[in-house]
C-alpha cells in the first residue's frame, strides 16, 4: 500500500526521457515559421517557469506575527517602544546579539546596532544580568561602533530580554 | 523612532571641553605597560645575569629542541602515518542542521511547498558552499531533530540516519544525490551559468567510492531501488518508534514524489537545453546525435 507512492517515480523518469524527444518534434512545426530560422533548434517558453524558480530573490521581508507560534523563528519587533535607546534588527530580521571568543578561553557577548542612550542600556543590561546570575559582569561600551561587550556567554538570556522589551 | 544615533557620544563631548591634548597630559591606563626585565643589573653587579653556573646553560651551547641526550627522541620514535595525506583532495560536505532548516522555513526563506534543492537552500541564504574548495554538497545533521516539524521534499548530498528519520516522521521525503563539482557550481549559481549561453551539461555519476553510498536504500540514495527505499522507510519507522505517515494520501503527493533524473541538474530542465534569460526562452536541440548523447 505504502509502496504505491514510488510507482510514479520510475514513470516520471521515463516520461522525462521520452518528453525530451517528443516535445521538441511537436514544437518544431509550430515555431518553424516564426522569426529567424535556426534549423537545429526548437524554442519554447513552457519550461521557463522552472528557470524563474532558480533565480534568487533580492531580499527578504520582515516576517509578520505568525498565527501558530514558531519558536525557531523568534518574534518580530513590536512597533515603537518609547525607550531612550533602540536596538535595530539585523538584515535577516534577527536580534543583533553575538558571542565572541578570543585566546580560546575569553568568552564575551556583544550587543550591536544600538542607537540612543547607550549608557542607560548598559546600566539596564548590568542590572538584568546581576538579577539572573547573582554577580555583576564587567561590560565595555564602545561609543563609536555603538555596541556593548559583556564578559561571559549570555546570548540566549540577552536575546530573550531584548525581544521581551520589544526590540 | 524618537532616538537618534549619537556616534562618539560622551567621548566626543569630553574632547570638545577639555584642554588641548599633548604628550604632557596623556598617559597609559595603570597596569597597561609592564616594565621589562633587564638582565645583568641585580645584586653583586648581576654576576651571572640569570644564566646559572657553568656548563652548556651558561655558555649558550645547549643542543637543538627535541634532543634527548642521545636517546631516540619522541618525534623519531613515533612512526609516520598518512593521517592527513590527501586531506586537501577529500570531499567536504557543509553541515545543515534540522534546527537551521526549521528556522529557514519558519522565516519564509525556504518554501516547503516546492521541492527543496541545494539551489533553494543557497537562494534562501541558508548555506554557503564553495565548490572550488572541494565542497561536494550539503549533509543533513540531526541537531534539532526533536523540535523539527516541517513536511518537506528535500534533496541533500549526505544525511545521517536520525535526520532521515526526523524528516520522514513528519511526512516528508528525503533523497541523497551526487553532484560532480561542475554540476554543483551550476546548482549553487544557476544565473551566471545561464548568462553564459552554454547548454546545460549532464550530471556525472558518482565515482566508485561513492557508488555504494548512493545505491544503498538506507541512505535514500538516488540510484537505489524505489521498492527497497519503501522497505527501508518502514524499517526506520520501526527502529525509531514512530508511525510512518502515508505519502500517497497527502494533498502534496505530486510535489513530494517529484525527483530528478540521475543525469538532470535542475528541476524541469533537461541537459542539452540552452536558457535565454533576456528573451525568457529555452532552446532545445533537435539533432539526433545530440539528443542521444544528452539522454544517455
Amino acid at each position: 500500500m505504502a509502496g504505491v507512492g514510488y510507482l510514479g517515480l520510475r514513470n516520471a523518469i521515463q516520461c522525462l526521457k521520452s518528453a525530451r524527444s517528443t516535445a521538441s518534434l511537436q514544437h518544431y512545426s509550430a515555431s518553424a515559421a516564426a522569426g529567424p530560422h535556426y534549423p537545429g533548434i526548437v524554442e519554447s517558453t513552457d519550461e521557463y517557469r522552472f528557470v524563474e524558480r532558480l533565480i534568487p530573490p533580492p531580499g527578504f521581508q520582515s516576517p509578520q506575527t505568525p498565527a501558530v507560534p514558531r519558536p525557531a523563528a523568534g518574534h518580530p519587533p513590536q512597533r515603537s517602544p518609547s525607550l531612550p535607546c533602540a536596538v535595530r534588527r539585523s538584515r535577516m530580521h534577527n536580534i543583533p546579539v553575538y558571542t565572541d571568543i578570543t585566546h580560546g578561553n575569553r568568552k564575551m557577548t556583544v550587543i550591536r546596532k544600538i542607537s540612543g542612550d547607550i549608557w542607560a542600556l548598559e546600566q539596564e543590561v548590568k542590572s538584568y544580568l546581576t538579577q539572573v546570575t547573582g554577580k555583576c559582569p564587567p561590560t565595555q561600551v564602545n561609543e563609536v561602533t555603538m555596541s556593548i561587550r559583556v564578559k561571559g556567554y549570555y546570548d540566549t538570556e540577552l536575546k530573550a530580554w531584548l525581544t521581551e522589551k520589544g526590540f | 523612532m524618537s532616538v537618534s544615533k549619537n556616534t562618539g557620544g560622551k567621548g566626543l563631548d569630553l574632547l570638545r571641553n577639555l584642554p588641548r591634548i599633548s604628550l604632557a597630559n596623556l598617559r597609559p591606563n595603570p597596569g597597561a605597560k609592564k616594565a621589562e626585565k633587564r638582565r645583568g643589573r641585580g645584586a653583586h653587579g648581576g654576576s651571572r645575569s640569570g644564566r646559572g653556573h657553568k656548563g652548556q646553560r651558561q655558555r649558550g651551547n645547549r643542543p637543538r629542541l627535541g634532543f634527548e641526550g642521545g636517546q631516540t627522541p619522541f618525534y623519531l620514535v613515533i612512526p609516520k602515518y598518512g593521517y592527513n595525506e590527501g586531506h586537501s583532495r577529500r570531499p567536504q560536505y557543509q553541515p545543515l542542521s534540522l534546527n537551521r532548516l526549521q528556522y529557514l522555513i519558519d522565516l519564509g526563506r525556504i518554501d516547503p511547498t516546492q521541492p527543496i534543492d541545494l539551489t533553494q537552500l543557497v537562494n534562501g541564504r541558508g548555506v554557503t558552499l564553495q565548490p572550488l574548495k572541494r565542497d561536494y554538497g550539503v549533509q543533513l545533521v540531526e541537531e534539532g531533530a526533536d523540535t523539527f516539524s516541517a513536511k518537506v521534499n528535500i534533496e541533500v548530498q549526505m544525511a545521517s540516519e536520525c535526520a532521515i528519520a526526523a524528516i520522514e516522521k513528519n511526512g516528508g521525503i528525503i533523497t541523497t544525490g551526487f553532484y560532480d563539482p561542475r554540476s554543483l557550481s551550476l546548482l549553487c549559481k544557476p544565473v551566471p551559468f545561464f548568462m553564459r549561453g552554454q547548454p546545460i551539461p549532464k550530471r556525472m555519476l558518482p565515482g566508485e567510492d561513492l557508488v555504494p553510498y548512493y545505491t544503498d536504500s538506507k541512505n535514500r540514495g538516488y540510484l537505489s531501488d524505489p521498492a527497497k527505499i519503501q522497505q527501508a522507510r518502514l524499517e526506520l519507522a520501526r527502529k525509531y518508534g514512530y508511525v510512518l505517515p502515508d505519502v500517497t494520501k497527502d494533498e502534496l503527493f505530486h510535489m513530494l514524489t517529484a525527483r530528478k533524473d540521475p543525469r538532470q541538474i535542475f528541476f524541469g530542465l533537461a541537459p542539452g537545453w540552452v536558457v535565454n534569460m533576456a528573451e525568457k526562452k529555452i532552446l532545445k536541440p533537435t539533432d539526433e546525435k545530440l539528443l542521444s548523447y544528452y539522454s544517455s
